[in-house]
């Protein structure tokens, strides 16, 4: 039987297009898979935030909450990474309170995925892995690098403007599934909104006293390697920028903008009884002088075309051969939060908050992030 | 030839007076009121510095004329911080008019004015260098945090109006020139 060529090349097309269908599907669909985190001995509870927003139940955006309570009245603290997914130092962070951390007075609540359904994707045209490894004693563990907001497929469409809850600030359509840009967020909204909501209601039942958002951002946006708070935070957060410095890691202060809404550090500040931080690293497969996009570009944060900006005097941190490595940037984070807690303990003598297993930036750098991962 | 020696002693003498005076510390009095130049937050870690050397100061990001009275020192922190900005309701424009008039009012009033810019690279840049200018410009005293210094911009200020200038490795080593320059 003759078969007609343009038949032949059209079946041997479609082969090739359901392959590469398949190997795309395949990749899509293990972003579905959650990370496994293994918490510390210290872990006392964990809950998932559908307990503070129940319509966040069965969804992939109900993100696991740790508790790790030390039976010893004192302060609550709120620990948030993965506000945005595609910012591996603020989930990292937060895995390795949750992976470490006993207390031994007051209590810590760590939620490392707080936008958990942004990590069942990437963001569309930005070529980044989807995954990444760390190395550790016990073999590699394999995280997941997500989008920066949630997942189009369980929130579509975007409006063309984005309309905020309830200030009515208008923003970019797609910022409507930015994790912060929706506080307070509502019980009945998106699934950002709802997220965002839970958050708040966390916060309020738990009496959260000290709440950080971990986050990270390209080595050209001003914003990096800062520290910003509410008004209400201004005295302990400078204390802790002295702190660091006395760690040899300069921090630059930021005040939250009461006219920008949305933002965690505003909507925490302003809605709750709890004093906000939030804290920026330098990313640079977040930036966009970057060059190659790869797992090595997340882990070791070298690349060629950052070092030519900065020898051009166009990024705000000090970038050289060494590059901006993973394990910089966590143990920043938890320096970071060794420095607010030890300026609130010296603020408020009566509210106590102490633990153990919260490595700091010296010992990151000397020993990597995988020594801290079970 | 003698006229020529005496002539290169007295140039001599006026180059050492100069130099001299570029060098002379300043001494400062309290009470301190804190201002920023920039509306950075820095001018919070100022007010931490000063209270951790027992200094009478009172820190106002948007500090106007008639908070210098009573005052005996003028603490400028310049670095421009567009969330600052927005914390304070204002824009740049309406910033950099304050700070002019806050630095013509202590003139006049013969109120001594101490700089001090601790954010580093961070308060550098385009944004801020207009304040850094103008706020070093109108000292008596800088205290920079040596990160914020690594191309001499405050130095070659320091050096073309004889002003004195202590470059620190740390925010936290500027207590030492704090507490030495109201002593």
């Amino acid at each position: 039987m003759n078969v007609p060529i343009h038949r032949l090349r059209a079946g041997v097309l479609l082969v090739l297009a359901a392959a590469a269908c398949l190997v795309a599907g395949r990749e899509f669909v293990a972003m579905w898979q959650p990370d496994v985190l293994r918490p510390s001995g210290g872990l006392t509870r964990m809950g998932r935030l559908s307990q503070y927003c129940a319509s966040l139940g069965g969804s992939r955006a109900d993100a696991t909450v740790y508790v790790y309570e030390s039976g010893v009245p004192g302060a609550t603290m709120l620990v948030l990474g993965g506000t945005h997914p595609n910012e591996p130092a603020g989930f990292l962070a937060a895995t390795v309170l949750v992976e470490n951390v006993v207390m031994t007075a007051g209590r810590l609540i760590v939620s490392p995925q707080a936008c958990a359904d942004g990590f069942t994707s990437t963001d569309p045209l930005e070529g980044v892995p989807g995954h990444f490894s760390v190395s550790t004693p016990h073999g590699n563990r394999v995280f997941r690098f997500g989008a920066r907001a949630a997942n189009v497929v369980d929130q579509w469409p975007d409006p063309l403007v984005y309309l905020q809850y309830p200030s009515g600030q208008q923003l970019s359509g797609n910022e409507t599934r930015n994790l912060n840009r929706a506080y307070p967020g509502r019980p009945d909204g998106t699934t950002t909104e709802r997220t965002a909501y839970a958050i708040m209601q966390l916060i309020e039942k738990e009496r959260v006293t000290l709440a950080v958002d971990l986050h990270e951002a390209a080595p050209e946006i001003p914003i990096i390697n800062a520290l910003i708070t509410h008004d209400k935070g201004r005295e302990i957060a400078a204390g802790a920028v002295l702190n660091l410095e006395i760690e040899g890691l300069q921090y630059a202060l930021e005040l939250s903008p009461p006219n920008f809404r949305g933002l965690s550090h505003r909507e925490w500040g302003d809605r709750t009884e709890a004093i906000p931080f939030l804290m920026e690293t330098s990313n640079p497969i977040q930036g966009r002088l970057r060059g190659r996009t790869s797992e090595e570009l997340i882990l070791k944060g070298e690349d060629a075309l950052y070092l030519k900006a900065a020898r051009l005097g166009t990024v705000r941190i000090t970038y050289d051969d060494a590059g901006e490595p993973l394990a910089r940037r966590v143990g920043r984070h938890l320096q970071g939060l060794r420095a607010i807690i030890e300026s609130f303990r010296e603020q408020h003598p009566e509210s106590p908050f102490t633990c153990t297993g919260m490595p700091g930036y010296a010992e990151l750098l000397e020993r990597g992030v995988g020594a801290y991962l079970r | 030839m003698k006229t020529v020696r005496v002539g290169l002693c007295i140039g001599f003498l006026l180059a050492a007076c100069q130099v001299g005076h570029a060098q002379k510390a300043v001494r400062f009095e309290q009470p301190i009121l804190i201002t920023s130049a920039g509306q950075s937050a820095d001018v919070t870690l100022a007010g931490s510095l000063c209270k951790k050397v027992n200094l009478d100061a009172k820190a106002v990001a948007q500090a106007a004329v008639a908070d210098l009275k009573g005052v005996k020192t003028l603490i400028l922190v310049p670095g421009f911080s567009s969330k600052g900005l927005g914390a304070a309701g204002t824009s740049r424009e309406q910033e950099m008019e304050r700070v002019k008039t806050i630095i013509e009012g202590a003139k006049e009033r013969k109120i001594p004015v101490l700089v001090l810019h601790i954010g580093g690279k961070s308060r550098r840049g385009t944004q801020s260098d207009d304040f850094n200018r103008i706020a070093a410009e109108a000292a008596r005293h800088l205290m920079v945090v040596k990160q914020g210094d690594e191309d001499g911009f405050f130095t070659k200020i320091a050096g073309e109006k004889n002003i004195r200038i202590d470059v620190v490795d740390k925010i936290a080593s500027v207590m030492t020139p704090l507490e030495a320059a109201f002593k």
